[in-house]
């Protein structure tokens, strides 16, 4: 195998893995603190990335369009949390049941407004270019998407452990009761925790949309994804998403170009045997 | 006899009359519906055995039901009659539950659910993706009936003894000491294990058992299309089967028969009024976890309990 071509499919595994990590970080996230496995994740993706595109035939301009994706997706998501979430609050099961509920109401607005048929966004005019590495040229778009999602996740980072607003969530995590003690509003903290993360789900969605096409289904089919990379790298991890959306990007890529008849199996088996012998994932704190 | 055993036999001779009767005075649309009511029935009661009992909700066993349907259709194919049907269909329920087992029997709760969730998942990109075995998108064609329920009628009342005997085995799992075992670690895990049990063995066995009533409804389900494409696997199909048993009642024995015919009815026959019925099916399990959180059967339980026990 020449050099080029392992070059060209890793930087495909990485551009999707950025794509996985800004979905995957907003859910894992979410876990971490209200431990809300929340399956209307992928719903959020979906009607995010429908009003990017929507926004974007009529604006004609990406940065409109991203933002109208992810105010819609937060909207959603905050919907969800105070009116439905918040009434079951800390019992797992009802919660999960919940989101389940909302993902099937979205996705069938999604599908009624939207139609049946893939759409995507076409690539805006400055990233639609290729840039020249090497052997081969590369879409300056995928590359974009690699930075926006390392940039996110610094961002992330940072804010987690470096500000007031980090310590606040992390005293949430740790030890909720006490927090609320010392004057912490945790509602609020969850609730904005909550919208935070549908609206990385919508840009997510926006950004998929120039990557990937978007039709009914969709939302499912990358909520796997998600999954596998939040499972892997440890439920609430931020790090854990982070190297796990890049593991399963490049298996993915990989197993496509290799062994395309298993490619959904080989992002299924680091899964398994990640599970077999961490049962909490590469960066996860064990759950009993 | 007491009164309330006079009127559980009574329920039950009035419930068996009337499936009986269903094809000589419903029209065949409506039995051929009564056929996926009970079919659909039988692969929620598989995932009430593992919610009700052990607290493990599986929302990929759809992707079981489906592995056995493709068995059944993959041997159909193939021209190799109807004992390789039946036995390539029970080989693949069982490899493919084993997998469900062994990859989630150290976990319990919300990680068993994404688990299975995944699992379900990646049975359906399988089936998209081995064409070669699967027929991919357009699915396989060519799978008839066995020769003796080869008729509507006939298919249905072999639907509905097959859902009878499954109920019967499904109700004596759970009042069978290993039906204990799982109530005793949905109630504490920590103290099942020190009382000496392995629940991780206990919970592959449980997983086992479960998938193997959803082979069934998966055998009966590729009968009954005489056709299989991997929309038998998808999400919806899974989270279909947990809604049925929530709306029902989880837990309860008849819970997910009135969850699948709730289910159903709203497919195809409010789908004829109601373009949206997704949406209504949404915002009913909705409705049903924040106000009626026993589902349907377990409330009314409730309710002729209290009824009974006035002096």
């Amino acid at each position: 195998m020449p050099v080029d071509e392992l070059l060209l499919q890793a930087l495909n595994g990485l551009s999707f893995g950025a794509l996985l990590f800004l979905l995957a970080s907003g859910f894992t996230l979410v876990f971490g603190l209200m431990k809300i496995v929340n399956l209307a994740h992928g719903a959020f993706y979906l009607v995010g990335g429908y009003i990017g595109i929507a926004t974007f035939t009529a604006a004609r301009n990406f940065l409109v369009a991203v933002l109208a994706g992810v105010a819609t997706a937060a909207v959603f998501g905050l919907a969800s949390e105070r009116v439905l979430l918040r009434r079951v609050r800390g019992k797992e099961l009802p919660e999960v049941l919940l989101t389940v509920g909302i993902a099937l109401v979205i996705a069938d607005g999604c599908l009624a407004v939207f139609g049946g048929n893939p759409r995507s966004i076409p690539i805006p005019t400055v990233l639609s270019e290729s840039v020249r590495l090497g052997g081969f040229t590369y879409p300056t778009y995928r590359l974009f998407v690699i930075a926006l999602a390392t940039a996110v996740g610094v961002l992330l980072y940072v804010v987690q452990h470096r500000t007031r607003l980090g310590a606040l969530i992390r005293a949430g995590v740790d030890d909720r009761e006490t927090a609320e003690s010392m004057g912490i509003n945790v509602p609020r903290v969850f609730t904005a925790m909550f919208v935070f993360g549908a609206a990385l789900a919508g840009l997510a969605g926006v950004v998929a949309a120039g990557l990937l096409t978007l039709r009914p289904g969709a939302d499912t089919d990358i909520l796997l994804f998600a999954l596998v990379v939040v499972v892997v790298g440890g439920l609430g991890s931020l790090q854990g998403a982070a190297v796990g959306s890049a593991l399963i990007g490049l298996v993915d890529a990989f197993s496509k170009a290799w062994v395309p008849e298993l490619s959904y199996f080989a992002v299924f088996a680091p899964m398994a045997i990640v599970l077999m012998f961490r049962p909490s994932g590469l960066f996860g704190r064990s759950r009993t | 006899m007491s009164t309330a055993r006079w009127a559980k036999v009574a329920a039950l001779a009035a419930g068996i009359g009337g499936v009986v009767a269903a094809p000589y005075v419903l029209p065949s649309y409506v039995v051929s519906l009564l056929t996926l009511v009970f079919i659909s029935a039988l692969l929620a009661g598989s995932v009430n055995l593992l919610a009700g009992l052990a607290g493990l909700v599986s929302i990929g066993h759809a992707g079981i039901a489906a592995a056995a349907a493709y068995g059944v259709a993959w041997a159909a194919v193939h021209d190799l009659g109807l004992a390789a049907e039946l036995g390539v269909a029970a080989a693949i329920t069982f490899a493919v539950s084993v997998v469900y087992a062994l990859t989630t029997m150290r976990t319990a709760g919300i990680v068993f659910l994404m688990i299975t969730l995944a699992l379900g998942i990646t049975v359906f990109g399988l089936a998209l993706k081995l064409s070669s075995i699967t027929g991919g998108q357009n699915g396989l064609t060519g799978i008839r009936r066995p020769e003796v329920v080869s008729e509507w009628w006939k298919f249905y009342f072999f639907t509905a003894a097959t859902y009878g005997l499954c109920l019967l085995g499904l109700a004596v799992v759970s009042r069978s000491p290993f039906g204990l075992m799982l109530r005793g670690i949905r109630e504490s895990q920590t103290r099942m294990t020190s009382l000496g049990y392995s629940v991780t063995a206990v919970k592959f066995a449980a997983v086992v058992v479960s998938g193997a009533f959803a082979g069934c409804a998966g055998v009966l389900l590729a009968w009954n299309s005489e056709f299989m494409s991997p929309s038998a696997a998808s999400f919806s199909r899974s989270a279909l089967a947990v809604v049925m048993v929530i709306v029902g009642g989880t837990g309860t024995l008849l819970g997910p028969l009135v969850g699948a015919g709730i289910v159903v009815a709203a497919e195809y026959w409010l789908s004829s009024y109601v373009e949206r019925w997704q949406t209504v099916l949404g915002v009913v399990l909705i409705l049903v976890v924040l106000f009626a959180p026993r589902g349907i059967v377990g409330g009314l339980e409730g309710l002729a309990r209290q009824f009974s026990h006035r002096p």
